[in-house]
Order: C-alpha cells, then sequence, then structure tokens
C-alpha cells in the first residue's frame, strides 16, 4: 500500500477572459459548388457522364478494335439506328409479352399454392417439399424437357419462366404468413374474419413485405431466365419468320454472331433499361403505394 | 351497424324478466380428461420429416405409376426408376462426377473473385463518398443486367473457355452482394456506430468488427442472392456454350443429352443439379447462419 500516487495540489487562478469566450458561428454558408456536389443527383448523374466520357477518350485515343469494344457514340448510333429501322421496341413488346404471361399464370399458381399451405396442414407439407427440392434447381436447366414437350415456341420459354417465378414467391408468401404475428392473428378472428376474407383482409397486408420481396426475386429470376433462354434457342423459339421479330435476347444473339458488336452493346443496354424501368419505377410505385405508406418499411 | 333509436318518443322496449331457477346437477359438472393420449400412427405423422418424406415417396409412386401404367414414350417422359438408374450409373460407373466436379470448380473461382471484388468495391465505398456513390449507380445499372446476356461478349474478350464463363460468374454475383451490403451498412444503427468509434476503432477495424457482424444478415441474404444468381448463369452458360468452353460441366451434359433426345440423362442431370442446390442452400448456407447471426440472435 506504499504506493498510492501524490496528490498534486495545483494553484488556484481566476480566468481573467472568460467574458471573451464566444461560441463562433457554427453553421457556415456552403458555396454555390458545395450545394450542387451534395445533390445526389447531380453526383450521380456525373458518374454516369465520366464514365461515358472515359469510355468514348479510351476507344477513341488507343486503337483498340471495334470488334473489341466499340465506341459509346457507335454504340448510341446503333442503339438509335435499331429502335428507329430493326424494330428493337417489337423485339422488346416480344419478350415482355412473353414475360408478362409467364409471371401472371405463375402468380395464379403460386398464389392457389400458398392459400392451400395456409390453410391445411398436408399443404404446407406439400408446399415445402416442393419448394425445397424445386427452388435450388434453375429454370433454364428445364428448358430443353420443355422444348422437347411443347415443341419449339413460346409455351416451353412460359413454361421455363412459371418454373422460376412459382417457387420464389411461393416460398416468400409462406414464410410472410406463418410469420405474421399473433396478435393480428386474433385480431382478425375476433372480427369475425374467415377463409379467403381473412387471407384477403389480414394476412395478405400483414405479410406485403415478404411477399413483394418474393415477387422481386421472380421477377429477377424470370428476367434472367427470358434473356438466357432467347440467347440459347433464340431463333428457334421466336417465331422470326412474320417479318423481323424474335426477342431482345435473339436481338443480342445474332448481332454477335455476326460481329455487330455495337448492336449487341445496344441490345445490353436496352436489357439494363428494361430492367431498370421495371425495378425502379414499377416496384417502387408498389412499395411507395403500400408498404411504405403503411410504414412497415423504413425509406 | 348502428343502434336505432327506438320509433316514437318515449316507447323503450319492454323488459322481458325470465323467471328465477336453481340448477340442481351443478354438482355433477365435471373437467374430463382434456389430454388424450396419442396413437402411435398419430405420434408418427406429426413427425415432420416422416410427413414430407410421404408426400416425396407418394410424388415418385405418382411419376412411376403414370410412366407405367399408361405406356408413356420413354423419349418424352422416362419412368423414375429408368431415370433413377441413370443418374447412379452415370454417377459411379461414367464421367458425370467430373462433370459435377468441372462447374463446381468454375464456379467457385467465380463465386469467390467476386466476393473478393464485392468486398473491395464496399470499403472503398465506406471509405469516401464518391466510392458511395459510385457504388450505387454502379449497382443500379448492373444488378437488373442478367449476368448470362455479357457471355456473348466475355467470349469475346476472353475466349472461349473458362475464363469467360469466370467473367460472367463475378458480374452475377458482384452486383447482388455488392447492394445488399452496402444497404445493410447503410442500416447499421447509428447506437451501434458510435460505440464502435467510442472504442476507438478506425478503418479496416471499424468495419470488420462493428459494420460486418452489424450488417451480417443482410450479407447472408445477399450472398444466397448471388449463390442462387451465379449456379443460374453457369447452368445457364453451360446449356448454350458449353462445349465450347473446353470439357464441359453439369448444363452441357443436360445440353447433350436433350441433343441426342436421351431424356433418361436429362433427368439425372436435373436430379444431380436440385442434389447440389440442397446441399448448398440447406447445408452449407444453412451451417453458416446457425453460426452467427442465428446464435448471435439477429435472426431466428
Amino acid at each position: 500500500m506504499k504506493n498510492i500516487p501524490n496528490v498534486l495540489v495545483r494553484s488556484e487562478f481566476e480566468a481573467t477572459e472568460i467574458a471573451k469566450a464566444d461560441i463562433g458561428d457554427v453553421a457556415r454558408k456552403l458555396t454555390l459548388f458545395e450545394r450542387i456536389i451534395g445533390m445526389h443527383s447531380v453526383r450521380k448523374l456525373s458518374i454516369l457522364v465520366l464514365v461515358i466520357v472515359v469510355w468514348e477518350a479510351y476507344t477513341q485515343l488507343s486503337s483498340v478494335s471495334e470488334l473489341i469494344l466499340p465506341k459509346f457514340s457507335a454504340t448510341a448510333q446503333a442503339l438509335y439506328q435499331a429502335v428507329a429501322s430493326e424494330q428493337l421496341l417489337a423485339m422488346v413488346w416480344n419478350s415482355m409479352t412473353v414475360l408478362v404471361t409467364g409471371y401472371a399464370i405463375g402468380l395464379v399458381i403460386a398464389t392457389l399454392l400458398t392459400t392451400a399451405a395456409t390453410m391445411t396442414r398436408f399443404g404446407n407439407d406439400v408446399l415445402s417439399t416442393l419448394t425445397a427440392m424445386l427452388n435450388p434447381l434453375p429454370a433454364i436447366a428445364l428448358l430443353p424437357l420443355a422444348l422437347l414437350w411443347f415443341g419449339l415456341g413460346a409455351d416451353a420459354i412460359i413454361f421455363t419462366l412459371l418454373h422460376s417465378v412459382i417457387w420464389p414467391v411461393a416460398l416468400n408468401a409462406h414464410v410472410g404468413f406463418m410469420s405474421v404475428s399473433e396478435t393480428q392473428r386474433m385480431v382478425g378472428q375476433n372480427y369475425g374474419l374467415k377463409g379467403l376474407v381473412y387471407v384477403g383482409k389480414l394476412l395478405i397486408p400483414a405479410a406485403f413485405p415478404q411477399i413483394l420481396m418474393g415477387l422481386k426475386i421472380g421477377w429477377a429470376y424470370a428476367w434472367r431466365t427470358l434473356i438466357a433462354a432467347e440467347l440459347v434457342f433464340g431463333g428457334s423459339i421466336s417465331d422470326t419468320s412474320e417479318g423481323a421479330s424474335g426477342g431482345l435476347g435473339w436481338f443480342i444473339f445474332s448481332n454477335q454472331m455476326e460481329l455487330q458488336i455495337a448492336h449487341v452493346f445496344a441490345g445490353l443496354f436496352t436489357v439494363i433499361l428494361v430492367g431498370v424501368f421495371v425495378e425502379n419505377v414499377v416496384f417502387n410505385a408498389i412499395e411507395n403505394r403500400t408498404v411504405r405508406r403503411w410504414g412497415m418499411q423504413a425509406q | 351497424m348502428s343502434i336505432k333509436p327506438p320509433a316514437g318518443k318515449g316507447l323503450l322496449p319492454k323488459l322481458v324478466i325470465r323467471p328465477e331457477y336453481e340448477v340442481s346437477d351443478i354438482a355433477q359438472a365435471q373437467i374430463s380428461d382434456v389430454a388424450h393420449k396419442l396413437s402411435l400412427a398419430e405420434r408418427i405423422w406429426n413427425i415432420n420429416g416422416v410427413r414430407k418424406a410421404v408426400i416425396l415417396l407418394a410424388l415418385v409412386a405418382a411419376w412411376q405409376a403414370y410412366t407405367v401404367g399408361f405406356d408413356v414414350e420413354p423419349l418424352m417422359l422416362p419412368s423414375f426408376s429408368i431415370s433413377f438408374m441413370r443418374l447412379y450409373n452415370d454417377l459411379f460407373y461414367s464421367d458425370l462426377i467430373y462433370k459435377v466436379w468441372f462447374s463446381v470448380k468454375v464456379l467457385l473461382i467465380g463465386y469467390s473473385a467476386g466476393l473478393v471484388l464485392a468486398a473491395l468495391l464496399i470499403l472503398w465505398a465506406t471509405a469516401t463518398r464518391f466510392g458511395s456513390d459510385f457504388i450505387a449507380m454502379a449497382t443500379a445499372m448492373f444488378n437488373p443486367l442478367p449476368a448470362i446476356a455479357l457471355l456473348p461478349l466475355a467470349m469475346l474478350w476472353f475466349g472461349l473457355g473458362t475464363a469467360s464463363l469466370v467473367f460472367v460468374l463475378i458480374h452475377s454475383v458482384l452486383w447482388a452482394v455488392a447492394l445488399s451490403t452496402h444497404s445493410g451498412f447503410e442500416n447499421v444503427s447509428p447506437t451501434l456506430r458510435m460505440i464502435g468509434r467510442n472504442y476507438g476503432l478506425r478503418g479496416i477495424f471499424y468495419v470488420l468488427k462493428i459494420l460486418v457482424p452489424a450488417a451480417l444478415p443482410s450479407i447472408l441474404a445477399g450472398m444466397k442472392i448471388g449463390w442462387a444468381f451465379a449456379w443460374r448463369t453457369l447452368i445457364g452458360a453451360e446449356l448454350v456454350f458449353g462445349a465450347s468452353s473446353g470439357s464441359g460441366g453439369l448444363g452441357w451434359y443436360i445440353f447433350e443429352s436433350s441433343q441426342n433426345i436421351d431424356t433418361d440423362a436429362v433427368f439425372a442431370g436435373l436430379f444431380t443439379v436440385i442434389l447440389f442446390g440442397i446441399v448448398v442452400e440447406n447445408v452449407v448456407f444453412r451451417n453458416i447462419e446457425l453460426r452467427t447471426v442465428n446464435r448471435w440472435g439477429m435472426q431466428q
């Protein structure tokens, strides 16, 4: 106990300048430049412009072959040309028709499966067994079989799209239904809701964040499957007899075969645009009107 | 339903007075045994695994009965027993297992390269605002682009072979993982962040010790989606250009068999794809979840 530190006693003093102490202006006005750069959209847009400028400069200055990496300007021109005179929009329309058909039928089947699974234990077991088995199976792997069963045509693609939509949607909706809180269920039962009304009025709104997630994953799988299917069997699947139709994937594939690389890039841009539109406009609008408005999901 | 006021003023509904009476046999009331013993059959049926196995067996039996009973053309739909025998033969007496290994090898290379790139991007994004903007922009653009659509370009740039497959796989993993990790990091609560700063954690330690554990549920979700995309992309890519990428993998096996109208081999290939998918999703990822987020109580 010898090592107790000495207590230091400092001499007392009085601060004479305390009155002068002053908190300076913490908030300072931002310069115009800072305010502009503070805007999200400006920063993102400038990154996009920067990427385009770097791309264009690189292709102009280094003598990289047009076949390896076309100029941005050439790509934009190809996109314009494809839209204006090569019926690119019709091709997008073809792809989207098939996609929407498959997606809609898939949703109906998934709804039926999930309803059966929520109502009976047997349905629950069937659904969980089927999803555990079939969800890890890439839909595109079923395409060869679908071609054998349904022949070459839109039917085969729709079959694979069904497969890619049903399982993630049913799985997520079911998990969502299962995790609806007991309190909410009891409120519903208290109101005397039963059967379909119970599902429609109580379970679906309560599980909507999960359902929406399933819808988004289902869309992502379906979109990927469709492009892949058109890439693989585009020529044989799409009806190319009446003028130049076929789908978006086929546009990319056929242009790659003809080494029209600028057109390939134009096709990729279209794929990105459609994807961005569906994810950021369609799904965002749904989210804004439902889960965000109901306060179930953060911004 | 709203209660209507009585019609006419002062007209209250009449009170009904029922005669008093005494219940004489109340002493006999008795609560009987509510819990009753389940019979053996009921107890067995209540086991989840048993029910699922029965459903699986019923499906297989229905398939077998349909194909045998209706004499379905085996080229269109082979019976389960034929497909299963084909799977057994190809796995143990043929080179299917090497084809699986070939696919898995490419998948692992692409997946791990994608994860490393995603980690680097995310580090950059947490360090600077420019990086954060860049990653937000890039994921918004590239995440909706199916990786398989890049395959034609990849083959042009990297030639026919594993390199172009790996490139496409990286693309399919990178954006999904980066997107969900980035949003996971942004949703880490300020309290946790401040605790980290209080401990003086900075830079890479701050990321590893605070952000990564706090955002692990969404990182894992991203990794699962990335895996699902990569698996789908790989099978798709091998279906399309399998032969050109060297010895060929599982997707090529399916495609080759379907071209030869070897439908039982197609089913054998599909079984293999399902089995591998189940192993990865239910064994690998399930174990990671059990050891981390479930153990930490972040997810049930």
